[in-house]
């Protein structure tokens, strides 16, 4: 991701001394979170363990995750991008405003504890969920923390990392950027890619019934996305590839039983620190791997008329 | 039945991938994981290799994997603009398959970030 100041889940675990979740539930979504990787490993500049570092939680209502932290901030709802903007004014020592600060749910002491205790720490790490990155703001929510982890550089070493929610999503986006130049939400439809959220991005484009067909992989937007999205998901002509048959298997024209990933398909995922992983797929099943069928596709496809002259290295004849 | 022990197995549940999971195995489920928390060992004892679903199916009949991909094929070819969508529970090898087939569509690919 360009210009993200992060790290890896070994730095955080050797060095971090000040953990803050922001908008995430790591006891309930990513249980081995502290235990693994944060908050209660010993590491070679935390000797200690938990007792040398602080856990902060930000967040709009008490979760279990609450109960791991030294202190929690309950941030009003919506209030997340103008929490982080009054931090970056603070830490530049510059005056704010105390009917903004009483907006956000949070006092102005709670403000400067925190933004204390953020210089003063050695290494400090954001670590945020969908809680910041999903609610209002979304992306600008993101874009603002990861500012102020690079901002807050000029006093110590600060990073932040997103709590990446499934399996593989990380590796998804560093195979995207690898290739295209991009991680998510791109169109290759003038044979170079482009990208756009909201204009290339799923949802909008169902929505906006912009697609004409869809080939879903490992997902299940007949169970998760919005009516209208799967309204014109039975309208298109739908391919599912999944280890189950799904909700969108149910409204596909074609569905593909393909082996589970990690359980009977092997491969690499990215950790969310974007640490490529190996599998070790523990059985052997009847079905195709995604990989192979998705080739096979690929193969069956590129045997067909190209729909650009010229596309794939393949010089249309004159 | 044979009893496997798979040692550090990679758990692809959340985006913490553990990757010092002990699994036992009787050849058709995981009967046992050690060090996988309560979310990952869902995850492992929630999938066997029985054969549980049709290999392939074209508008709800059965068919065989073959004709799924030709069929499939067919339908990305004749589309416009198709979308590729998903790459969170499927491997890298297979992303960068998917990536080149969107090259060839000229399609859209995207995943669950951008939701």
């Amino acid at each position: 991701m360009g210009g993200k100041v992060s790290c890896t889940l070994g730095e955080v675990k050797n060095r971090a001394d000040l953990i803050i979740y922001w908008g995430g539930n790591p006891a309930e979504c990513h249980p081995r979170h502290f235990t693994k990787y944060t908050i209660m490993q010993k590491g070679k500049y935390v000797p200690n363990g938990r007792k040398d570092r602080t856990m902060v939680l930000v967040d709009i209502r008490e979760t279990p995750s609450a109960k791991a932290a030294d202190i929690f901030l309950q941030v009003r709802p919506t209030k997340d991008f103008e929490v982080i903007t009054l931090l970056r004014a603070m830490i530049k020592d510059q005056p704010v405003d105390e009917a903004a600060v009483a907006e956000t749910g949070l006092s102005l002491e709670q403000l400067r504890d925190l933004v204390a205790r953020m210089k003063a720490c050695k290494f400090g790490v954001f670590f945020f969920g969908m809680g910041l990155s999903m609610t209002r703001g979304k992306h600008m929510n993101s874009a603002a923390l990861l500012t102020l982890a690079a901002e807050m550089n000029a006093f110590t070493k600060f990073v932040a990392m997103p709590m990446r929610g499934h399996g593989n999503v990380t590796g998804g986006d560093v195979i995207l950027r690898y290739t295209t130049g991009y991680p998510f939400g791109i169109s290759l439809s003038r044979g170079y890619p482009r990208f756009n959220p909201g204009e290339f991005s799923t949802i909008d484009l169902l929505i906006r019934g912009d697609c004409d067909a869809a080939l879903i992989l490992g997902a299940d937007p007949g169970a998760t996305m919005p009516q209208p999205a799967i309204e014109h998901l039975k309208r298109i002509p739908t391919i599912v590839l999944d280890p189950k048959v799904t909700h969108t298997s149910r409204l596909a024209r074609v569905h593909i039983t393909t082996a589970a990933t990690g359980i009977s398909a092997g491969g690499t995922v990215y950790r969310m620190d974007e640490i490529p992983l190996p599998l070790r797929p523990p059985l052997k099943g009847p079905y195709p791997t995604d990989e192979e069928v998705i080739r096979r596709i690929r193969e069956a496809v590129a045997k067909k008329a190209d729909w650009m002259p010229g596309m794939n290295g393949v010089v249309a004849a004159a | 039945m044979e009893l496997t022990v798979t040692k550090n197995a990679t758990c692809t549940f959340c985006g913490c991938v553990c990757d010092d999971i002990e699994l036992h195995s009787d050849g058709v489920r995981i009967t046992h994981t050690k060090a996988a928390c309560v979310l990952g060992t869902a995850w492992f004892k929630n999938h066997t290799v029985e054969k549980l679903f049709p290999d392939a199916l074209i508008d709800g009949k059965p068919a065989t994997v073959d004709e799924a991909v030709h069929f499939a094929a067919e339908l990305l070819h004749a589309a416009d603009m198709p979308l590729l969508y998903g790459l969170s529970n499927i491997t890298c090898e297979a992303t960068r398959e998917a990536a080149s087939l969107a090259e060839l569509i000229g399609g859209v690919i995207d995943s669950h970030t951008s939701l």
